[in-house]
């Protein structure tokens, strides 16, 4: 039997207490993860958007369309591998208050651009032909119940009227930098539904470069391109307009950060004040311990081994509840009430890599004060309280 | 009755512990505080600009005054409608165009942000009277003349009175005035002519909303259905107070979410650091309820002295905590408005009820702590206490 054993052993003198520590440890770890996976979810966006595609918008502002002739220019930019157009759409399943993500989009040129996009190969020549055709995505799908050959009408928000649509084909991606939770289709059939005045207009033009490194230089020779037509242009890579929206919820996002700190420090006070609890009841065994010819080092591995133990049980159980509570409670909420905002929502390895690790080191903080007072005590004085 | 001050004596003598344990009911006051004051703060940003007294109209379906177009030509239906308040000027009603710009935040080269701009009439601070300038003068109509919401003022390239900004290329717009609107969004918003927002960005003929002011509150359902009814139109109108609140549930609600999740796991977490804590002093003191109990005090008085002792380490914890909230009011902090995807600036709205709330839950955590320990040093028996080394 080693030190490290006995040390756990410790953890059984006081069960109870124990116990409540653990689950202690546990929560915050598990508040902790829930707030680490709202960032990673949040960013997916940004870190998963593609750095070899730009967007071409209105260069003032992002409200206002381009001319649908510009992508034509845009198509003979050296550089510009390939081209497609859309505009965003919008749009409410009736009776549901939340806008969807839904797009018009060139499909021909739409689907070649963006290859992450998988298609059955039936599924993908019914919608090209289709001119009322959508493909949405799995995750949308579920959330509303949709499968290919349903019917489906949406309540416009920026285009006005009733819009009906037929379900063609259900798309998984292949990379992140398109989330499963949108709908697509024909832009021909928004375009030609619109009144006179706003047809021949998109949202954006996309354009595939050949490198990330290419991006801003071919950006710049769009830009430099509509310079004196009547409407400049903004060109950014995907991942630049995402990070360019990602700051917008900063402060929102910092509050997280610091909140997840702030768990941090709860847990080491619980933690802390367990383990301080122990020492000093067992002041009188440690001395007994020195008197018999222990050292002040075998003390500090004593308080802390049963802190790591503790906190490597919290972090642990955190791991085991997280997963089930994340990946199935809580992103099931979240698709049903806010899937905008939150289209990954998955923990990740990583983070729970990182809470276990961050039990460890924790418990050590936690430990080392007491530890160290615990190490440094006179024998004499300690067993003379015994008295 | 054992005295109050053998309790608070004995939190004072274990400083360390009690100060954590307090801390940790202090955070949880503190984060379900600040969340709440931020939510609140964002309904109030955005709900202050909506008064009961008025209807907005947007086309129907448009959720928000971005998405929405109202065809000029039906500003003067819309304005003659029956229970549109009138003066010597005509209708009390002004149509507006609301968009979007690009600008780059004052202390960043690269960093664009989206800033609302909003086309007014003239009449605009005669028909909002909660906007009043607090210093320059307000645009002429016709000219390429803009005045600015304070929160504004200096916080982007261009937005400070003489300086201009970037309407559309060859189109800079000068800042004449800043204006203040009672603390509500429009103090996040650029206000000029509508009709230079319609020529630089080829609306002509389209605007956004139209805002009226009702001859009473009560006048709404009639004007509604006035509008409405005329389904040629393609109209819905809503009262304006509705409206703005509807604009702040979607970023208030995540606010909330995330606060509330975040404060049921602290809660549950210093409930647990304050239970360690009691249940220590608990066993700790065993000899000294013993001895209390020989000198005659009940079993009630122990459990209560104990209750009363773990009720003051959360008051303790819980006024700091909300003091250090109400420090947070002094901060202004800007955010995305998810409904409009522009930047509003707001501010944490504190409020007596919501600290009343906050302490509450902080003393519910102290007692739902203090509890077990508190019927365990209540069951001490006496003799074997005090016989115990």
């Amino acid at each position: 039997m080693n030190l490290v054993s006995v040390a756990i052993q410790n953890t059984r003198r006081n069960l109870f207490r124990s116990i409540l520590t653990v689950v202690g440890v546990a929560i915050a770890m598990l508040a902790f993860l829930l707030l680490r996976t709202v960032l990673s979810a949040w960013l997916v966006g940004v870190q998963h958007a593609a750095t070899d595609r730009l967007a071409t918008r209105h260069k003032v502002t992002f409200v206002m369309p381009l001319p649908k002739r510009y992508v034509d220019t845009v198509r003979q930019v050296p550089g510009v591998q390939a081209v497609t157009w859309m505009t965003f759409f919008g749009g409410k399943v009736p009776g549901k208050e939340e806008q969807l993500g839904s797009v018009a989009v060139d499909a021909p040129t739409f689907l070649r651009v963006y290859d992450e996009l998988v298609l059955p190969e039936p599924q993908r020549e019914h919608f090209l032909r289709d001119r009322r055709g959508a493909i949405v995505g799995v995750a949308l799908a579920r959330q509303f119940g949709w499968k290919v050959g349903d019917r489906i009408t949406l309540a416009g928000t920026t285009f006005a009227g009733e819009w009906e649509f037929s379900v063609d084909g259900i798309y998984t991606v292949k990379r992140r930098s398109v989330d499963e939770l949108s709908m697509f289709f024909h832009w021909s059939y928004l375009n030609d539904s619109l009144p006179t005045q706003l047809r021949e207009q998109v949202g954006w033009i996309s354009s595939k470069v050949a490198s990330a490194r290419e991006a801003p230089i071919v950006a710049k020779r769009i830009d430099d391109g509509f310079e004196s037509r009547e409407t400049q242009t903004l060109s950014m890579s995907e991942r630049a307009v995402n990070n360019s929206f990602m700051g917008m919820a900063s402060t929102l996002l910092d509050a997280i950060q610091i909140v997840s700190l702030v768990i941090l420090v709860i847990m080491l006070l619980i933690l802390g004040n367990t383990i301080a609890m122990g020492v000093r009841e067992r002041t009188q065994e440690y001395a007994v311990l020195r008197a018999i010819g222990f050292l002040p080092r075998h003390v500090v591995i004593f308080v802390l081994g049963e802190a790591t133990a503790l906190a490597s049980a919290g972090g642990l159980l955190a791991v085991a509840l997280g997963v089930p509570f994340i990946n199935s409670g809580v992103a099931r909420y979240l698709e049903e009430n806010m899937a905008g905002f939150f289209p990954f929502f998955r923990l990740a390895a990583r983070d729970m890599l990182l809470a276990l690790v961050l039990s460890g080191v924790l418990a050590v903080l936690a430990a080392l004060l007491p530890a160290l007072r615990a190490s440094k005590l006179q024998v004499t004085d300690a067993l003379r309280k015994l008295g | 009755m054992i005295p109050l001050r053998y309790n608070v004596r004995s939190l004072a003598v274990r400083k360390a512990t009690t100060a954590a344990t307090a801390l940790g009911i202090g955070l949880v006051v503190f984060v379900l505080s600040t969340s709440q004051m931020l939510a609140d703060g964002i309904q109030h940003t955005l709900g202050s600009a909506g008064e009961p007294g008025r209807a907005i109209v947007l086309r129907k379906g448009a959720d928000n005054e971005l998405v929405s177009s109202v065809d000029a030509k039906l500003v003067n239906v819309i304005m003659a409608a029956g229970g549109v308040r009138r003066d010597e000027r005509g209708p009390r009603a002004v149509a507006e165009l609301l968009t979007i710009i690009a600008l780059s935040r004052r202390n960043s080269a690269t960093a664009l942000s989206n800033v609302a701009v909003r086309g007014i009439s003239d009449r605009v601070l005669d028909f909002r009277s909660e906007a009043k300038l607090v210093a320059g003068r307000a645009p002429r109509i016709g000219a390429d003349e803009a005045m600015i919401g304070k929160r504004l003022r200096g916080q982007y390239r261009g937005l400070q009175i003489g300086q201009s900004f970037v309407l559309k290329k060859n189109l800079s717009v000068r800042v004449v005035g800043v204006f203040e609107a009672g603390g509500s969004v429009h103090e996040s918003e650029i206000w000029c002519d509508a009709q230079l927002v319609q020529s630089a960005f080829g609306r002509e003929g389209l605007l956004s909303s139209v805002t009226v002011e009702l001859q009473a509150p009560s006048a709404f359902a009639g004007f509604r259905s006035a509008i409405e009814r005329e389904r040629s139109y393609g109209l819905s109108v809503e009262r304006e107070s509705t409206y703005y609140e509807k604009q702040s549930e979607g970023t208030a609600t995540l606010v909330r979410f995330l606060g509330g999740a975040v404060v049921v796991f602290f809660s549950i977490g210093a409930s647990i650091g304050a239970t360690i804590t009691m249940y220590a002093a608990v066993a700790q003191r065993r000899r000294e309820v013993g001895t209390l109990r020989a000198l005659g005090f009940s079993r009630a008085a122990i459990l209560s002295s104990f209750l009363i002792e773990s009720l003051l380490l959360a008051l303790f914890g819980g006024a700091v905590g909300a003091a250090c909230s109400l420090a947070m009011g002094q901060l202004e902090l800007t955010m995305v408005n998810f409904s409009t995807l522009s930047e509003m600036t707001f501010a944490f709205h504190a409020s007596a009820s919501m600290l009343v709330v906050a302490l509450a839950v902080g003393i519910l955590m102290g007692l739902a702590g203090g509890l077990l320990p508190a019927v365990r040093a209540a069951r001490v028996s006496p003799i074997e206490a005090m016989r115990e080394a």
